[in-house]
């Protein structure tokens, strides 16, 4: 009859103490503002990745209603000498916002999301210009519910449960508490279960109140199956740090060496821990030079434009079939894609560098991100969200993929000079980005949550333990 | 008196362990921020001097090629990163490094070395700044939360009294201990960046001496700030427990929601342009009303010409005694100038404007003003890319002016059909950049100057008020 005594006892404390309420209250306003700013950040993407494609798409079925027109008698071929222009052939390629990009921005504020990809432009050019957003925006960083999980709810936590044993011992309670029947773990337990239970009510609330506002209503599959998880990452988060407070708590230390004591974890875990392992993984596998990069891009340009005539007939002795007797298109344009095509290939290896670098990046995290668990939650939470870096990698290296299939398709009308046919504008494939399936997202990321719950119920036995033999110094007291 | 109770403070921090490690964790972090600073900059710079190089020798060497074709290859402005990026590389993460000097564009900087970062630096990013910002109000923390409210509870702030011991004495005695010892880590970490700063090949900022001793008076206005109001507010607390919690709410407030939540709100009550939109506006406006086929670009291309041959007396483009192609690509030019003008100006205005109301949160978080006046006084602030983007359009200006003019003064009836060669691509500019004085950088930061006046004469005040009434009560009991 005493557990539930106290834990009634401690409800009605927790409501009736000011702070508490008040910690409570703000971290329920800010995930609610979390919610609502990461539904109107996702929506903006969305809309500015749905303007940008219908954009592209109007221009491309202007495009083709042109060849439409030549091929049908309509117009004079004359009369529209560019019509069916094999280099003008473009597309758009949009990696809409992740399925639950409203729940965490991830790298999405710093990449690209849409190309236009044309021939005309290099792989180093199809990401365009993009890099308008405000700099100091940036290296804020967003206020989403990932933050408010990874950041905030621990520290609430921290404040609501720092006391929970010391606050009786330094007011010389305890003694009393103890005098009735009811052991010190079975005390400790229902003051956590109070404080922590509360907190936990308002993050489900929260997330479940985020899932229906980034909808915009009711969710559909996809959304909730990676909802799924991501309840899955913060319940793990959640566990983690319960257990960790437990143990805090069991070692029955004076409450401000605990609240030191927490803090000071929550500094490492959080700030210390992901700034090192992010220096380090920099350090150790450092990225190939952008500067670099673009230079040997553009001396590439430079020296195919300049030694374009050897180009050409390069390429002449490679496809004699594309000698054209009546070639009226320009030789400019032959001597765009050849240049354009020579840039992409010299660049490949680099780009690959690039790609590499990002994986052992990755890899190296992978392993390295169990000694920092909110290093750990915040990459499980983003590659749910389909904000991660990975996502944003295979876009890119998809982007530049499908503009080399456009090319292999019309590579021949181009240097012959000859216009596409309607069948052949219509063969051109269009892109389509294709999120992560559920199943491989849950592989990847149940281990990391599992690791998270691990480490919560561990240091909730090892506060056990400690309670247990603090009961035993008592009773011997 | 004052140094009796600073010596004993001395003799106490040594003596506790918690301080000592405290002290270490962050004289450690300190230290490893500097040397990968550092590493970090002197790369950057490296890169830099060989892409200069590079864009020299590729310009020179493009061979025969017509001016206004060589215009849009054109050249890039790298961005310097100055020695006091060591220190606090403030946005130089965040803002590009290269501004393609394109024709017909005003290109953003690109290769932002943040896309190249694994995803869990969006956290935190080791840096010296970034450590004494966060770590050392902390480490203030931990110094002082009892100086006061520990000495009311084990009675020896009675036996100060008794002993002749002032409030001022007792304040000054306490805060000069705990200022010494974290001023001399930031001295410690300023000393150690400008040793380092020094080394061959990093470009020194103009003013880079006053800059430091602005950058040293910062910090220590900073740490009072955060000394005052710990004495403050452990004077005004019953228990060293409730300043411990006070404070510790200070510190995340201050450090870690303030610096977050004020960009945030900004960005949501002032948004900056869609960068994708931004981007297509700016290619739009800048080039149809003037290349288009609407009647109003067809007029205002008839009035280029009319005022030409006006100008010449003649009747026809083949009377002009100059080549009309390159005055009409250069009239364009001059017309889309004022376009990037208007929307640039657009762009910096909503910077500004979320700059200023993320100011407002400076008067909850002294770290939000004291990052401002950091970032400009180490020159990698937002009004220092603004200048560096601007000198660089400037450039971009009269680099492609002189390109059109060559075209114009020669070009003759050859028109787009003329070439210059090597010797007049060896004769062209660099960009040369020239960083703004000390002057220039502070004039946008005043404000946040004022706000952290405001915040050490407040913390003085609290500071005083707290250990007088202090004094009061304890003479009452």
């Amino acid at each position: 009859m005493i557990a539930p005594a106290i834990l009634a006892h401690e409800r009605r404390a927790l409501l009736q103490d000011r702070l508490p309420v008040v910690l409570l209250g703000l971290f329920a306003l800010i995930c609610l503002f979390a919610s609502l700013r990461g539904a109107e950040k996702r929506e903006a993407m969305e809309e500015a990745a749905t303007a940008f494609e219908a954009e592209h798409l109007q221009q491309a079925s202007d495009w083709r209603e042109r060849v439409v027109a030549v091929e049908s008698g309509a117009v004079a071929p004359e009369d529209d000498p560019w019509a069916g222009l094999a280099m003008d052939v473009a597309r758009p390629a949009v990696a809409a916002p992740g399925p639950l990009a409203d729940f965490s921005q991830g790298v999405t504020a710093v990449h690209p999301f849409t190309s236009g990809v044309s021939l005309w432009r290099s792989v180093d050019r199809l990401f365009g210009n993009y890099q308008f957003q405000s700099p100091n925006e940036i290296r804020a960083g967003s206020i989403d519910l990932a933050f408010a999980v990874l950041f905030i709810m621990p520290l609430v936590m921290i404040a609501l449960a720092f006391g929970a044993l010391s606050r009786d011992k330094d007011t010389g309670r305890l003694g009393l508490l103890l005098s009735h029947p009811i052991s010190v773990r079975e005390l400790v337990r229902s003051k956590l279960l109070v404080r922590l239970g509360a907190v936990f009510v308002i993050l489900v609330v929260a997330l479940f109140a985020g899932l229906f506002i980034g909808a915009g209503g009711v969710p559909g599959g996809e959304r909730l199956g990676r909802f799924g998880f991501w309840f899955l990452a913060a319940s793990g988060y959640f566990a983690f740090w319960a257990g960790a407070i437990y143990w805090s708590v069991s070692l029955n230390r004076k409450s401000e060496t605990t609240a030191m004591m927490m803090i000071g974890f929550w500094v490492l875990n959080s700030l210390v821990g992901p700034a090192v392992l992010a220096a380090a993984a920099q350090l150790i596998h450092p990225a190939p030079s952008q500067l670099a990069f673009l230079s040997t891009a553009r001396a590439v340009s430079n020296e195919a434009y300049r030694s374009r005539s050897d180009v050409m007939q390069g390429m002449l002795l490679d496809h004699p079939e594309l000698t054209v007797e009546n070639y009226t298109i320009p030789e400019y344009i032959r001597v765009s894609y050849l240049v354009t095509q020579t840039v992409d290939r010299s660049v490949e290896p680099v780009l690959d560098d690039f790609e590499a670098v990002q994986r052992r990046r990755q890899a190296f995290l992978s392993l390295m991100q169990y000694a920092a668990p909110a290093a750990l939650a915040m990459r499980s939470i983003n590659e749910i969200s389909g904000t991660d870096l990975a996502r944003q990698v295979r876009f890119e290296v998809e982007v530049r993929d499908y503009k080399r299939v456009i090319a292999r398709q019309v590579e021949g009308k181009v240097l012959s000079g000859e216009r596409l046919t309607v069948a052949e504008v219509d063969a051109v494939p269009s892109y389509s980005f294709r999120e992560s399936d559920l199943g491989a997202v849950g592989r990847n990321v149940l281990f990391p949550i599992g690791y998270l719950f691990a480490l919560g119920m561990l240091a909730a036995a090892l506060a056990r333990r400690n309670l247990v033999r603090l009961q035993t110094r008592f009773r011997e007291a | 008196m004052i140094r009796a109770i600073a010596s004993k403070e001395f003799t106490q921090y040594w003596r506790d362990g918690r301080v000592v490690t405290v002290f270490g964790i962050v004289a450690l972090l300190g230290l490893a921020a500097t040397v990968t600073g550092w590493s970090a900059v002197s790369a950057m710079e490296r890169e830099r001097a060989a892409a200069v190089a590079m864009d020299r020798e590729i310009w020179d060497t493009q061979g025969l090629k017509n001016p206004h074709s060589a215009a849009h290859f054109s050249r890039y402005a790298f961005q310097p990163t100055f020695n006091l990026a060591v220190f606090d590389p403030g946005l130089t993460e965040y803002v590009g490094n290269a501004i393609w000097l394109e024709a017909h564009y005003r290109d953003p900087a690109t290769l932002r070395p943040i896309e190249d970062a694994v995803e869990i630096q969006r956290i935190a990013q080791l840096n010296p700044a970034w450590v004494i910002q966060v770590f050392a109000p902390l480490l203030i923390f931990v110094l002082l939360y009892g100086a006061v409210a520990a000495e009311r509870e084990s009675g020896t702030l009675r036996q100060l009294m008794a002993a002749g011991v002032r409030p001022v004495s007792l304040l000054l005695g306490k805060a000069v201990s705990a200022f010494s010892l974290t001023g001399l880590l930031v001295c410690g970490v300023l000393v150690g960046s400008a040793f380092l700063m020094s080394a061959e090949g990093i470009e020194a900022l103009p003013d880079t001496g006053l800059r430091t001793v602005g950058l040293v008076v910062l910090y220590l206005v900073y740490l009072a700030v955060f000394v005052f109001l710990a004495l403050g507010v452990s004077a005004l607390s019953s228990r060293s427990r409730t300043a411990l919690a006070g404070l510790l709410g200070i510190w995340i407030v201050a450090t870690v929601l303030g610096p977050r939540v004020g960009p945030e709100v900004a960005g949501a009550l002032a948004p900056a342009p869609s960068a994708p939109e931004f981007a297509a506006r700016l290619e739009r406006e800048s080039s149809d009303p003037f290349w288009g086929s609407s009647e109003e670009a067809v007029e205002r291309r008839q009035r280029v010409m009319d005022g030409l041959l006006a100008e010449y007396g003649v009747e026809t483009v083949a009377q002009l005694p100059i080549n009309y192609d390159g005055y009409l690509l250069q009239a364009s030019e001059e017309f889309g100038n004022e376009v990037f003008d208007a929307m640039y100006d657009e762009l910096w205005g909503s910077y500004e404007r979320q700059r200023a109301i993320a100011r407002v949160f400076a008067l909850i978080s002294p770290t939000l003003a004291a990052q401002n006046v950091s970032m400009a006084l180490a020159g990698t602030g937002i009004h220092a890319y603004r200048h560096f983007a601007d000198e660089a359009e400037q450039f971009r200006r009269e680099f492609v002016l002189l390109l059109n003019q060559e075209m114009i003064d020669h070009g003759g009836a050859e028109g787009y059909a003329y070439v210059s060669g090597n010797d007049f691509w060896e004769q062209n500019p660099d960009f040369e950049y020239a960083a703004p004085g000390i002057g220039a950088a502070v004039r946008g930061v005043w404000g946040d100057v004022m706000i952290l006046l405001l915040w050490l004469a407040l913390a003085i005040a609290v500071a005083a008020a707290g250990v007088r009434r202090g004094f009061l009560g304890e003479m009452a009991a």
